[in-house]
């Protein structure tokens, strides 16, 4: 994989962690798995499974955006700069913590790592609930890019488990948050600290 | 394909077909189209696992398929609580005024979920693939957070939005384990199946952080500390037959995957790693789950403390390994199935004969509605461990396993642990039967008792046979052949 490939990912992959609307966020993490598909168009499977889950997952939330309009903006609690801050950091720990993954490239190894950091700072720094589900999509997406870089022809049933799950796992999501939106007035994850011991 | 292998599918088969059936079916005969399809998936459970178990050293694996002894245990233990919740769900449905969709509408989307469920959890045991048992997993994890939130009240909303995330993100992690895998064992996925895994891992520093990413990931959906805070909210705000399917079966189902990858990797990560791991996960979940048994809190959450406890131990005797601890796994698997299944049923009665018991410690039920309190005392006192109860025997037994095995000061601080541990459960059986009865202007008749008691006295049953048991297990051929592996 090329560093510049790596880096257009890992760059579409921090927009996520720092971006204040949810469309630009979700058209991010669509534009991110369409750059995954192109990358894989030497296998045609999963090709076809990454480009098909990115068009069905970036409308359902899309949809899900549209139908859930904030009355005001979802505060993150953590300041944008902040939030890169912590990724990039997060990012590097876990670069030189885990020396290799034993995929084909290193270029591919640091951009799976910092989209899986991304994914982790994203759920624990963002407040509101579909930036929280987008923070799965990311790590997701980290996961799409290792398996591309298998070898063996397995990336194609990987990816296509991969798309089955984030898709099944995006709609209870998006069922949940249109209920936490309706019962609350605000997909803001701060409302749900009730339980606590 | 071999029966066992045929029977392998239709224990998934029954309960998936059943939840289309369900979700097809005219709405008046949903129940009784659940309860066909739960007693054919009971049965097919059953049949499976006598022949599994009785069978301990005739293994069948192949890329996508295992069936043996200790997947026979679980398909049992899901059989058997599925069918039980199937049975205590139209109490529960009774007391339900409005949930995630039309109050119409709610029966045929519960059953279809719980369904859908038990296929998915179903499954995991029989998959002979690791990356099959991730999807599986995964898949457990859509239809039952569903089900957390389906009252649709503003805390079982925020339970099963934990539940979602936290579990979905664990296990993004462990899928990373399983890329990892997939790309040390030649990038094909029948490089994942138990059997290949055992046999073609390399080792070296990629498969031990492989392992360890998928054992991280995989403790968050088992609620191992530290990664267990969705644990205690989704136990507590699900519907009750729903939260006893997620204690008593999900968990350890689970914790079985973890297992096999333990096993199937110790060639590479080395057993010393494998085992550490576990008896870490094991000691940590104990430790944080004991100051929440001593402190008085409602029926279903404290029942949800105690899986943390209880997933503690099993993963300590998984880790202690041998014929002794093994066994010792066996019957806790087993007997804490039993008794925190009935402890949730019994939530159904308690809740509408005591309303307030949803959000504080239930007290005198004992004296209130002496049934209930028989089907609460039989439930934690058999989770306390006092005896005859087959608990006491099984962490006997780990604790045993521990010594045996040359981890000594684990198996101490185990046993320390676990008498902190009876103390709290102890002090909270006392309460919740002999307690002052709370005034409650509220209370009313105890709905579903009658299901609940009758399931009090085959779980009574069949707790002290399993007592009986556990005192042969440890020399048997199935103990051994579980501390054989796959193989």
């Amino acid at each position: 994989m090329s560093g510049a490939l790596a880096w257009l990912l890992v760059a579409l992959g921090l927009g996520v962690v720092v971006v204040r609307r949810r469309s630009l966020a979700v058209a991010l993490v669509t534009a991110q798995a369409l750059v995954l598909a192109v990358r894989a168009h030497e296998e045609a499977g999963a090709a076809a499974a990454l480009a098909l889950r990115a068009l069905v997952l970036g409308v359902l939330l899309l949809l899900v955006v549209s139908r859930t309009r904030e009355p005001r903006p979802v505060r993150a609690g953590v300041a944008p700069l902040m939030r890169g801050g912590l990724a990039v950091t997060l990012a590097l720990a876990l670069t030189w913590l885990v020396p290799t993954l034993g995929l084909g490239s290193r270029n591919a190894e640091r951009g799976v790592l910092a989209l899986v950091a991304f994914g982790l700072v994203t759920v624990a720094a963002r407040a509101a609930t579909l930036f929280q589900v987008l923070g799965i999509v990311l790590v997701e997406n980290g996961l799409a890019l290792a398996a591309l870089e298998l070898h063996g022809g397995s990336s194609a049933a990987i990816e296509l488990g991969v798309a089955f799950d984030l898709t099944l796992i995006a709609t209870v999501a998006a069922v949940f948050h249109e209920r936490i939106f309706a019962e609350f007035g605000s997909g803001d994850a701060a409302v749900l600290r009730t339980l606590r011991d | 394909m071999t029966s066992r292998e045929l029977l392998a599918l239709a224990v998934v088969a029954a309960p998936a077909l059943t939840a289309v059936a369900c979700a097809v079916a005219p709405r008046r005969s949903t129940f009784a189209v659940s309860v066909v399809g739960a007693t054919a998936a009971a049965i097919a459970a059953a049949v499976f696992t006598v022949l599994a178990v009785g069978e301990p050293s005739t293994t069948v694996a192949t890329a996508w398929l295992i069936v043996d002894p200790a997947g026979g245990v679980l398909v049992a233990v899901i059989g058997a609580v599925g069918l039980a919740s199937v049975v205590v769900s139209p109490s529960y449905l009774g007391t339900v005024r409005e949930g995630l969709v039309r109050p119409g509408r709610l029966p045929r989307l519960y059953y279809s979920l719980l369904f859908a469920f038990w296929a998915a959890l179903a499954g995991v045991p029989v998959i002979g693939n690791l990356g099959g048992a991730w999807l599986l997993v995964e898949a457990t994890t859509a239809a039952s957070a569903l089900l957390v939130g389906f009252s649709g009240k503003p805390r079982a909303l925020e339970a099963g939005w934990k539940y979602l995330i936290l579990t979905s993100l664990g296990l993004g992690v462990a899928l990373l384990g399983v890329v990892l895998l997939a790309a040390t064992g030649g990038g094909g996925l029948d490089g994942l199946s138990w059997h290949a895994l055992a046999h073609t891992a390399p080792g070296g520093q990629t498969v031990l952080i492989a392992y360890l990413l998928l054992l991280a990931g995989l403790a968050a959906k088992i609620g191992w500390a530290p990664v267990h805070n969705w644990l205690p909210d989704a136990h507590s705000e699900a519907p009750a037959p729903v939260s006893a399917l997620l204690s008593a079966a999900l968990l350890p189902a689970v914790l079985l995957v973890a297992w096999r990858a333990g096993r199937a990797l110790t060639p590479a990560v080395g057993a010393t790693t494998a085992q550490s791991v576990l008896i870490g996960f094991g000691l940590l979940s104990l430790a944080v789950a004991v100051p929440f048994l001593w402190r008085p809190l409602p029926w279903k959450r404290l029942l949800a403390y105690s899986s943390l406890e209880h997933m503690g131990v099993i993963a300590l005797g998984l880790g202690f390994g041998g014929p002794v601890a093994l066994a010792g796994v066996v019957v806790h698997i087993a007997g804490h199935a039993a008794a925190k299944a009935l402890g949730f049923y019994a939530a159904v009665p308690l809740l509408s004969h005591e309303p307030r018991a949803g959000g504080q410690p239930a007290g005198g039920v004992g004296r209130t509605e002496p049934a209930l309190g028989v089907t609460m005392g039989v439930a934690l006192g058999t989770l306390a461990g006092l005896p005859p109860s087959p608990l006491f025997v099984s962490e006997l037994l780990i604790v045993a396993g521990g010594f045996a095995s040359g981890r000594s000061w684990a198996a101490a601080v185990a046993a320390v642990l676990l008498a902190l541990g009876f103390l709290g459960l102890a002090h909270a059986l006392l309460d919740t039967l002999a307690g002052r009865v709370r005034d409650d202007s509220a209370r009313g008749r105890a709905a579903g008792l009658r299901v609940v008691t009758i399931l009090t006295g085959v779980t009574a049953a069949f707790l002290l046979a399993l007592t009986s048991v556990a005192l042969w297990l440890p020399g048997s051929e199935l103990a051994h052949s579980l501390a054989a592996g796959v193989r």
